[in-house]
């Protein structure tokens, strides 16, 4: 059953909405003429964000859009995605010597490394048999569309630095992160929301705060910062008209503002200023798409239990929900974080809280965005910030693991991806990965190159450099993804 | 300014740069004389210029000195930039009267939106906002949490401090317009502001001597005839909304710790206020001119 509502009917609900509430009374007509002649204007402003680099798509886009599934704290690829019967058989003996000498090793620093096996089962899912574990059954049920990459490295063995590093392609503070870039690269196809909008999730285990410079645009313009839409109280900070302050006296207050800042800019020639004016415009537009947005009160009651999901809640049932919204709203880059991976002890059970909270929700966003026939122009990456040691760590009652940084898992899906497939591989301990490796640089460069972009040729000079996400090392598309 | 080295760019007035080194040097060293030595020049005492000849459409036409020298290198006219963070807190402050001139301290912590701090960890932290004179101190009096700094200077660029920044960006965007806009704190900056306006001698006031001083106190000049058209054209419209829903007026001017005038005319306190934010989100207002 299609349900899709399309952008351009969502618009045409607000304004009618909008001037239904508005009743613009016989005195405001006076002032409402004055700026209705800016509105003339305004079109030839070129709009905030919408506007795409000249020479780009550099090749034909397979997705239009991304969302990132963040599981922040570093999930185990050992019970999600790895299977690995040698690290079973292994099980409480010495970790070889041969996989650890001279690694970089986070917590278990001085510790006795010993094996230990995987804390779950594994089974086949879809026509090509993915070996999925039985922590992640609801995703198992779309292996058909999942691509799953099990050689992914990275370089940062803490969150934080692991994040900017997955994030940025770099290590050092200051980069844009991946949808800054994107933004900048092709714009966005909304007039009514931020191109970027970050979701983080409440519920589960939340020790560790993400920082907001995660979605710094570090030294592109500010314009393509993540905006960060919160679970609790205004969406966005501000969002709100003052009290006594209705959607019409703020419109008009918005207009006079603009229109006085045009009408001395003309005098003053400050390049700024449109900015400035299609910023107000958009601050303005948001005061209404963004409380429409996180009113779900009109989705069937089935969507809302495919989900999970309670209304206003801040669930990650809730933020992927919204992530099809703003998909649907024309968001070029969704950022959804879940917290909690952070597994050093008592796995099993915070894989429990973790995988309760996550894989119905991720399983729902997917068919839900198939159905309405949104999968195959939708990138979606799931993944942590890194992956977990083979070896036991003793963190609580229960035994866990330690970040790792060598081979861990991520998967992608629709937007060009090649659903059904898994690529790469580890050791047989689950330690290094061998086989066709993925650096993070290479996942960038791979997701770059679906939204129709060469990442070659994607750059801004800055301190010397040609600035790229995909940095001055080498980065390849990983072709065998593709579909 | 993060571009100096071999692959930064060659400086406009390398002998300036020379002179002023040495004057450095000889002075013993003293920053604070070198800053009066700089702010108390002609060139730094420069206006950033307003063009003459209109065009035909009214458009100010670009004048000669802005078509060979766009990005003022040459300091032949002084630059306009958005004020600081901090500064565009005084500055509305300030303007409406508000602003705490006071020295030294502890830390302020000025109103912030509810629940921003509740994914602090290690330890986690609980906001307790200034309810007294302290809140209206100036910005850099502000505590400073740096993972999670406060929204209202984040959306102006303060930089978190969590490394040196040599220069801040001067970022246009939606969420630093929100702030200005409705931040409850700017809310009771323009209604203080309009208490002013409307206490100007009783004879003397009508809306245009009120747009006057309004204009006066925020930009430093008169209106222009189109700029009085327009705010009175706004007056007007929310005079007459407020009469219709003295409700809505009485909330507004409610916002806000600053204690409410009780002599004043709600309606017509509500619709100075829409003015004075009008004024306030002026790109004039936070602009260093």
């Amino acid at each position: 059953m299609n349900q899709s509502r399309n952008y351009e009917s969502i618009i045409r609900a607000n304004r009618r909405t909008f001037l239904s509430r508005g009743g613009l009374g016989l005195g405001a007509l006076a002032l409402g003429t004055l700026l209705d002649r800016d509105a003339v204007g305004q079109r030839r402003t070129a709009s905030l964000a919408s506007s795409r680099l000249a020479g780009l798509p550099h090749l034909k886009p397979r997705a239009k859009r991304v969302i990132f599934l963040c599981m922040a704290g570093g999930p185990s690829h050992l019970e999600t995605f790895d299977y690995k019967p040698q690290l079973a058989r292994m099980n409480g003996l010495p970790m070889p010597e041969s996989f650890t000498r001279g690694e970089p090793i986070a917590q278990l620093q001085g510790v006795e490394l010993k094996c230990q096996g995987p804390m779950c089962r594994f089974q086949q899912h879809g026509v090509n048999g993915q070996t999925i574990s039985d922590f992640l059954p609801w995703q198992a049920k779309v292996a058909d569309e999942l691509c799953i990459v099990r050689s992914m490295v990275t370089e940062q063995i803490n969150h934080d630095p692991a994040h900017t590093f997955m994030n940025t392609g770099s290590a050092i503070n200051g980069r844009p992160s991946m949808g800054a870039w994107v933004n900048y690269g092709l714009g966005s196809e909304s007039d009514d929301f931020p191109g970027f909008v970050v979701l983080t999730s409440v519920g589960g285990r939340n020790p560790q705060p993400i920082a907001s410079r995660q979605w710094s645009a570090g030294f592109l313009p500010s314009r393509y910062q993540g905006v960060e839409f919160n679970a609790a109280g205004d969406p966005v900070h501000y969002l709100q008209s003052p009290a006594g302050v209705n959607l019409v006296r703020q419109r008009e207050l918005v207009q006079t503002i603009q229109h006085l800042d045009r009408h001395r800019n003309q005098q003053v020639g400050d390049g700024e200023v449109d900015t400035r004016i299609a910023a107000y415009e958009m601050a303005f537009r948001m005061q209404t798409s963004v409380p429409e947005l996180m009113d779900v009160s009109g989705e069937p009651q089935s969507v809302l239990d495919m989900y999970g999901a309670e209304p206003g809640d801040g669930s990650f049932a809730s933020n992927c929900l919204l992530a099809r919204r703003l998909a649907e709203r024309g968001v070029r880059f969704i950022h959804l974080y879940h917290r909690g991976w952070d597994h050093h002890g008592d796995l099993i059970r915070y894989m429990n809280t973790c995988c309760e909270l996550t894989d119905k929700p991720t399983w729902a966003l997917l068919s839900d965005l198939k159905q309405r026939g949104m999968l195959d122009d939708t990138l979606i990456i799931w993944g942590g910030e890194f992956g977990r040691t083979p070896m036991v760590q003793h963190k609580g009652s229960q035994p866990g693991r330690d970040h790792h940084i060598k081979g861990f898992s991520m998967w992608l899906a629709g937007g060009g991806a090649r659903g059904g497939v898994t690529y790469g591989e580890t050791d047989e301990l689950g330690y290094n990965a061998v086989k066709d490796v993925v650096h993070v640089r290479d996942l960038h460069a791979t997701m770059l190159h679906l939204l129709g972009i060469n990442h070659e040729r994607f750059s801004v000079p800055y301190q010397g450099l040609d600035m790229r996400l995909t940095g001055v090392e080498s980065a390849r598309i990983v072709e065998e993804l593709l579909s | 300014m993060d571009d100096f080295g071999g692959q930064g760019l060659p400086p406009d007035h390398p002998q300036l740069l020379d002179r002023l080194a040495l004057e450095l040097i000889e002075s013993g060293w003293d920053v604070k004389s070198m800053v009066k030595l700089i702010v108390s020049s002609k060139t730094y005492r420069q206006s950033s210029g307003v063009r003459n000849n209109r065009g035909s459409e009214g458009q100010g036409v670009l004048s000669e000195l802005e078509s060979m020298d766009p990005e003022n290198r040459l300091f032949a006219r002084q630059s306009h930039y958005r004020l600081p963070a901090e500064l565009v807190r005084d500055a509305v402050l300030s303007i409406s009267g508000l602003l705490v001139d006071e020295y030294g301290g502890a830390s302020v912590k000025p109103y912030q939106p509810a629940g921003y701090y509740r994914h602090l960890n290690f330890p986690e932290r609980k906001y307790k906002q200034h309810n007294d004179r302290r809140q209206w101190r100036r910005g850099v009096y502000v505590h400073w949490q740096r993972q999670f700094l406060h929204p209202m200077l984040k959306a102006f660029d303060a930089p978190r401090r969590e490394e040196c920044t040599a220069e801040r960006p001067r970022s246009n965007t939606p969420t630093a317009a929100m702030a200005l806009l409705n931040d409850p704190r700017f809310v009771e900056a323009a209604r203080v502001f309009a208490e002013q306006i409307l206490r100007i001698d009783d004879q003397s006031r009508t809306d245009t001597a009120g747009l006057e001083y309004a204009f006066r106190k925020a930009v430093s000049r008169s209106p222009d005839p189109e700029e009085l058209h327009t705010l009175t054209l706004l007056l007007e419209s929310h005079r007459r909304q407020y009469a219709k829903t003295p409700g809505a007026a009485r909330e507004l001017i409610a916002i806000g710790q600053a204690p409410v005038a009780r002599d004043l005319d709600p309606v017509q306190l509500a619709a100075w206020t829409s003015v004075t934010r009008t004024i306030l989100n002026l790109n004039e207002t936070i602009t260093r001119n």
